[in-house]
């Protein structure tokens, strides 16, 4: 058993953080340039990257806020909003089904045709350009983030084992409690699955969203800002910090995940 | 039964998903027609209700209330420099909105105090074609020649080891450049409809009223001085340090490195005068590409009045002009060898070399700025 759980580490974390130390030393000895046919300029090393970093750490903390905020609101809304849209087709049977697909069509829409439209839509909203363009950013994140939730969700809440739906209707147990007792926690690994999808695109949707904002401010913006003005090691700085918050928000939730669906599994 | 379910919900998903895409559709095509707008005769087409210029705001009155309302507007990438410029001259925050590639903003006084460039957006807002904005003399202008904050736009450069390494091709292809410019000031309504030839992003008649502005900016300085034919391409030295001096003093860098590099550039390292002239010796390279800051149109007329004159065939060479746009970025498409030479704004070219690149700037075509701020008089009453 123990013996296993070692062998568990090593496959999932040693190999990973292997094939990364690996990536890191052809890239800071320079084979990769070589490999790529690349420079410098475009591929600057990683000491440099971490040098910008650490030099402007705290320059870059508000731009890495506005990120999240952006980022974290729209996961949550549109985790709410799609886990509705779910019980809304589990409960309607009828048009469930067509609802869903509709929502996944919504998924669709390239984010890059998404993020203008809505600048267009919130212009109105306010004439503060900080509070219209936060708006605009979290409506686009609700966006790419409702479709995975809303579909995942309604799998979990009607995906339920036929015996057990049996075993509550020979209870008696009405539909109203039933839903609540069964199908809701029956949805709960389910909503886990939607959120590994949902968390790093939700940091990939804040970022491009901030492309086409009103306010200059970001992650993303400087990403784009920096690229064109053609500072990429600035550029790289920040992407690495747009990686470096998805990766941290993807291993909180796995922490979330392991330690909620624990005492399910051992149930 | 369940498949006429399912069917009705491909329908509605299907019928949804072509809306949205009509919609984004129309989002794009909006900003194709905003190019397509403006009439050569912005004058003519004058609102109503104008020139009541005496109850009008003095520049400096309008730069403050649009700024203390956090309404001016710019595309940022690299065009902020001469906005922020004028801000800091009168004490304000260098703080802007960022524009998207049309003239909605101004039009929905989201923003009161926008960017344009005299060829092209301002056209559009001021002339009345499908697409434009119709606004005629309602519209006022702050010139950043004007207000001491120009910095020189579109030039023509290459990496500094192609310079070296191919001295008679650059000179010949300056040459040949600057003579379709002359050609192209000339006559622009002719240059005009070469550049609508070979694939223009905008129609006939704003690619005419776009010539016609270029011609101004390529034939007269910083100062309202006109520049003589034969000198097109020039460097002027005043107008140049200008440009280094407020580039030094706006571009802010995170990196260390380039920020120092940037602070201790002089304007040999980002220019040489000595491509201007050709005195016919053999190209050492034949096969050149040219890639231009944005997509074709008469900003670039020149280029493309040299390649349909044959101008680049007189010098023996075969020039091939890559249209730009978008994302695309000029200064790395020649840095890493893509093309060879590229049309960029001089602050650009400082950036990249700040940043590690070796440009050198072998021509300087524009010779004012040609960026200006634009503004609804009626918003700006006293």
């Amino acid at each position: 058993m123990k013996g296993k759980v070692i062998k568990n580490i090593i496959t999932t974390v040693g190999l990973p953080v292997l094939f990364g130390a690996l990536i890191f030393t052809l890239w800071q000895t320079k084979v990769l340039h070589t490999l790529f046919k690349t420079d410098e300029i475009i591929l600057p090393l990683p000491t440099r990257i971490g040098s910008i970093i650490g030099d402007n750490f705290t320059n870059m903390l508000p731009q890495i806020a506005s990120t999240m905020i952006v980022a974290l609101g729209g996961l949550i809304l549109g985790s709410i909003f799609g886990y509705l849209i779910g019980v809304a087709g589990a409960v309607f049977k009828k048009w469930g089904m067509g609802g869903l697909t509709i929502v996944s069509a919504f998924n669709a829409i390239p984010l890059v045709a998404l993020a203008p439209v809505i600048n267009n839509w919130t212009r109105d909203l306010s004439s503060v350009v900080d509070i219209r363009s936060t708006v605009a950013k979290i409506i686009t994140v609700t966006i790419f983030c409702t479709a995975s939730m809303s579909v995942n969700a309604y799998r979990g809440l009607t995906e339920v084992k036929p015996f057990l739906e049996d075993l509550f209707a020979s209870y008696g147990v009405g539909k109203f409690k039933m839903f609540f007792k069964l199908r809701l926690p029956n949805s709960l690994p389910y909503v886990f699955t939607a959120l590994r999808v949902s968390v790093p695109a939700c940091i990939i949707g804040a970022v491009v969203s901030e492309y086409f904002a009103e306010q200059v401010i970001g992650v993303g913006r400087q990403i784009r800002e920096n690229i064109i003005k053609g500072q990429f090691p600035t550029a790289w700085a920040y992407i690495t910090v747009a990686c470096v918050m998805g990766i941290l928000m993807y291993v909180i939730l796995l922490i979330v995940e392991a330690i909620v669906l624990k005492n399910r599994r051992a149930r | 039964m369940k498949s006429k379910r399912v069917l009705a919900a491909l329908l509605a998903a299907s019928c949804l998903a072509t809306s949205f895409t009509a919609c984004s559709g129309d989002a794009s095509s909006s900003s194709a027609a905003e190019s397509s707008a403006a009439s050569a005769d912005a004058s003519s087409s004058a609102a109503e209700g104008s020139s009541e210029s005496t109850g009008l705001m003095s520049d400096e009155e309008i730069i403050k209330k649009a700024s203390s309302e956090n309404k001016v507007g710019n595309w940022g990438l690299g065009n902020e420099y001469e906005i922020q410029a004028l801000l800091s001259k009168y004490g304000l925050p260098t703080d802007y909105i960022t524009m998207d590639f049309t003239m909605d903003q101004i039009d929905k006084d989201t923003i009161t105090l926008a960017s344009a460039m005299t060829f092209n957006e301002l056209g559009l807002i001021k002339n009345n074609y499908d697409g434009g904005y119709n606004y005629g003399d309602e519209i006022g202008v702050i010139d950043m020649n004007d207000q001491g904050v120009a910095m020189l736009e579109d030039n023509l450069f290459c990496t500094k080891e192609f310079a070296k390494n191919n001295p008679n091709t650059v000179k010949a292809f300056v040459a040949a450049s600057m003579k379709g410019w002359t050609y192209a000031c000339e006559h622009p309504d002719e240059a005009a409809e070469i550049v609508f030839k070979y694939g223009s992003s905008v129609s006939a008649d704003h690619q005419k009223y776009m010539a016609s502005e270029v011609a101004k900016l390529v034939t007269t300085d910083t100062k309202g001085k006109a520049v003589s034919a034969s000198d097109v391409g020039k460097m002027d030295e005043d107008a140049m340090q200008q440009t280094l001096d407020l580039a030094k003093q706006y571009i802010k860098l995170d990196d260390a490195t380039a920020a120092d590099k940037l602070a201790k550039l002089t304007l040999d390292d980002i220019r040489s005068s000595d491509y201007l002239t050709y005195d016919g010796g053999a190209v050492e390279k034949s096969d050149l590409k040219v890639q231009l800051k944005w997509l074709p149109q008469a900003q670039f007329m020149g280029y493309y009045v040299a390649l349909d004159k044959g101008y680049y065939k007189d010098n023996g060479l075969n020039v091939e002009i890559v249209s730009g746009g978008g994302d695309v970025s000029e200064t790395v498409a020649v840095s890493n060898g893509t093309v060879d030479f590229g049309v960029t704004w001089v602050s650009n070219l400082i950036n990249a070399n700040a940043g590690g690149m070796e440009l050198l700037e072998v021509a300087q075509v524009y010779q004012r700025s040609g960026l200006v701020l634009c503004y609804k008089k009626s918003q700006f009453t006293k």
